[in-house]
């Protein structure tokens, strides 16, 4: 096991797979800031003064996590934020699941229905978690710029 | 040292998101003014709707519709009491005077000034009227996919407080 979570190769693909990830989430979001900030006030669960700011610094911080992690600079840093958000978006989701809120989950596109329910979204992060933790445990430090 | 590069990124975020947002056309206020949540009523449906009609928004909803910007509103009353008092930047499509001729052209020209297949929030004065529903079936009906229906209206606009465009003076 611990040399399938070490391989340098399996690293380097679930670095590709997160990291492309979350520049990808981060495209629509740094370019209509205001249909995310809706998107983040759907949830109800972030303070109405601060969905703004939210939606300003979340965008970048997704595509500076996805580039640290793909060019690896950074790379701690970015692997625990990669993690962390995760984990903030199933809590997410999870909790307008169990209120039956009905949203359209913000994550790659604004606008109704255009990314589907929200359960799909939470089968997708809970599969993109396997390779965030296999990142976060890998000690494999190949192809990256920095290694600290 | 993770902990560190954990700040920084999160510092380098904050500071790239809010001088772009400066400097974006798509700028948002750095705090939104969002209305408390009322207590979850929904939003109103009027008894004549049928499955298929256009998505009924709540107050709350055209709020962050109106603050967030990029929707159109559209008031289908007759002219004069849409100056009389309306949502501010609304444009006015009155539903009974809806001229002869092609009415999808006519749409699209009075339209014409917003983005491609932008969200259209359509209201009346409030819970007797429906012209905002059988403009927003129309509206539909000739291409336009993103369209609201605000049914609480200019009245459960006023009600709550919200700023009202008057265009000229009436009898209140």
């Amino acid at each position: 096991m611990r040399t399938l979570i070490d391989n340098d190769y399996l690293t380097m693909l679930s670095r590709l797979l997160i990291g492309g990830m979350y520049i990808v989430a981060s495209f629509y979001k740094i370019i209509e800031p205001g249909s995310f900030a809706k998107s983040i006030w759907q949830y109800h669960m972030v303070p109405s003064s601060l969905i703004n700011l939210m939606a300003l610094i979340l965008p970048w911080l997704e595509a500076l996590i996805g580039l640290a992690i793909i060019f690896g600079l950074a790379y701690r840093g970015a692997i625990w934020w990669a993690n962390l958000l995760l984990v903030v978006f199933i809590v997410a989701l999870s909790a307008t699941i169990v209120r039956g809120i009905d949203i359209d989950c913000g994550c790659f596109k604004a606008g109704t229905s255009a990314t589907g329910p929200a359960w799909k979204a939470l089968v997708f992060d809970l599969g993109v978690m396997l390779f965030a933790v296999q990142l976060w445990m890998s000690r494999s430090r190949k192809w990256m710029f920095s290694r600290a | 040292m993770a902990l560190k590069q954990v700040l920084a990124l999160l510092l380098l975020s904050a500071v790239i998101g809010v001088a772009i947002n400066v400097i974006s056309p798509n700028g948002i206020p750095l705090v939104g003014k969002y209305r408390t949540l009322s207590s979850g009523e929904g939003p109103i449906v009027p008894p004549s709707a049928q499955t298929g009609d256009p998505p009924f928004i709540d107050i709350n909803q055209a709020q962050l519709e109106f603050e967030v910007g990029g929707s159109v509103f559209v008031d289908a009353r007759d002219p004069d009491e849409y100056l009389c008092g309306t949502i501010p930047g609304s444009i006015n499509i009155p539903f009974e005077n809806l001229p002869e001729g092609d009415l999808g052209k006519y749409f699209d020209s009075v339209l014409s000034g917003s983005s491609h297949d932008p969200t259209l929030v359509v209201f009346c004065s409030g819970e007797e009227c429906d012209l905002s529903l059988h403009l927003g079936r129309n509206l539909r009906h000739y291409g336009y996919g993103n369209v609201l229906i605000f049914f609480g209206g200019a009245r459960e606009w006023e009600k709550s407080g919200l700023e009202v465009e008057r265009k000229k003076e009436c009898e209140r």
